[in-house]
């Protein structure tokens, strides 16, 4: 009965593939080990270890934080536990970025190797039995097979680099990087950036918001959504013709009805009639089923103007 | 008390209805960067149809987390800090979504052997005092 157990556990929790590829085949440009051992710790009380783990992240990152605030902020009584969308939310609110990680073990080790620790959830039980818990990565050794994570009440828990990647596979592997604003993680991909910096735009002051964006597009120039963000934040911080210029380039770049529809928008308060009325002509013809409405709105606008 | 406590979730709603969720909202009509983020396959087309929604169900949310303990002014405080498309995870998945709070007690007797096994063997660490092999 108990080989019959042991068996079934290997097929259910399976291999640590990841962990055994880095072991394996290192690659050659990422050192073995890193450890930021000047991270803060904040043991966890009761079942505080979402704010626990999301204070470690934004004092790593240079904010002031407060275990006990933190909880007002983004604990759950009912659930006594954290949300993953109120862990992101919640770092916002204090002025940070959160961004969130690739499934990758390695982009972690990669952004500890580059000084960022990442907030991490675990799901420490099995699927079927689930113990959710938030941990903070701040060191690994690939040799030694070791994570190092501020976790619980334990300031500098050792776990082996394998059950990390079981326990992190079983959250979809799930993390974030706290960072200040207009510094992104190094490993961030576009699709997190663009979450982030949309998410970041809606508690920021605009003018926050427009350096945000601006950072982002330094690193992915032609995406749409950071165009506009700029563009809708330079609106809402006064700058119109900085606004226009932001969306008539993603327009032009894109052929977007929402830019064209914006630009156009702009141009009426800005009272250049006749370039409205081309940039509400150009909104038209772009437009599929979800902006045609839209489109004829501001259209009908400038052709009042 | 089941009754009373709905009762005051809806009057809490309508409260929240009213008072509405001016952060965000864009002035003259601008189309918003999480409706372009939305359609730049950013999100799934449920999403996108969810955000048609996300007024509404901010003030449910708000309510929701009221019910759940939240005080109602941090509970609103919380759901303006969230885009719509997070408002739209969070009103579907309020009570099965992971909530990360580890506490070894919830775990029981019948599943602990399982998970003592487990976490020798290095898939698991429920408990503090076992040493996986390596």
């Amino acid at each position: 009965m108990w080989t019959a157990l042991f068996l079934w556990v290997l097929a259910a929790t399976g291999c640590a593939v990841q962990t055994q590829a880095l072991r394996e085949h290192p690659p050659a440009d990422l050192p073995h080990k890193a450890e930021l051992e000047s991270t803060p710790f904040f043991a966890q009380t009761a079942y505080q270890c979402g704010p626990a783990a999301l204070a470690t992240g934004l004092a790593a990152a240079g904010f002031t934080a407060d275990p006990a605030v933190l909880g007002e902020q983004v604990f759950l009584p009912a659930r006594t536990g954290t949300l993953q969308v109120e862990m992101i939310a919640g770092a916002r609110r204090q002025g940070a970025i959160a961004t969130r990680m690739p499934v990758q073990l390695e982009a972690l080790l990669r952004e500890v190797q580059a000084g960022r620790p990442v907030v991490v959830l675990q799901n420490l039980g099995l699927s079927w039995a689930p113990l959710w818990h938030y941990a903070v990565l701040v060191g690994y050794d690939i040799d030694e097979g070791e994570v190092i994570l501020r976790s619980g009440k334990t300031r500098r828990q050792v776990m082996a680099m394998r059950t990390f990647e079981h326990t992190w596979k079983r959250s979809g592997h799930w993390g974030f990087v706290v960072s200040p604003p207009g510094q992104w993680p190094s490993q961030a991909d576009e699709k997190a950036v663009i979450e982030a910096s949309v998410g970041f735009e809606r508690s920021a002051t605009p003018q926050q918001a427009v350096a945000v964006f601006r950072s982002a597009l330094a690193r992915w120039p032609e995406s749409l959504s950071l165009q506009m963000g700029l563009g809708n934040s330079l609106y809402a911080a006064g700058d119109k013709r900085g606004a226009a210029d932001a969306f008539r380039f993603a327009a032009r770049l894109h052929g977007s009805a929402p830019a064209w529809i914006n630009l156009a928008s702009v141009l009426i308060e800005l009272g250049d009639s006749s370039d409205a009325l081309a940039a509400a002509k150009e909104a038209v013809a772009a437009s599929d089923d979800d902006w045609r409405g839209k489109a004829a709105e501001v259209l009908r606008a400038a052709e009042e103007k | 008390m089941k009754r009373s406590t709905r009762w005051i979730a809806s009057l809490l709603a309508a409260c929240l209805t009213f008072t509405g969720f001016a952060q965000g909202a864009m002035a003259a009509g601008l189309v918003s960067t999480e409706q372009v983020a939305a359609t730049e396959g950013v999100k799934s087309a449920t999403a996108q149809r969810e955000h048609l929604n996300a007024t509404l169900s901010r003030a449910d949310v708000a309510a929701a987390l009221a019910e759940r303990g939240v005080s109602v002014d941090q509970a609103r405080a919380r759901v303006a800090a969230l885009t719509d498309d997070e408002v739209a995870t969070v009103a579907n998945t309020l009570d099965t979504a992971p909530a990360g709070a580890s506490d070894v007690l919830g775990v029981i007797v019948t599943i602990f052997i399982v998970l003592l096994i487990t976490d020798i063997l290095g898939f698991t660490k429920v408990f503090p005092f076992t040493r996986s092999i390596r």
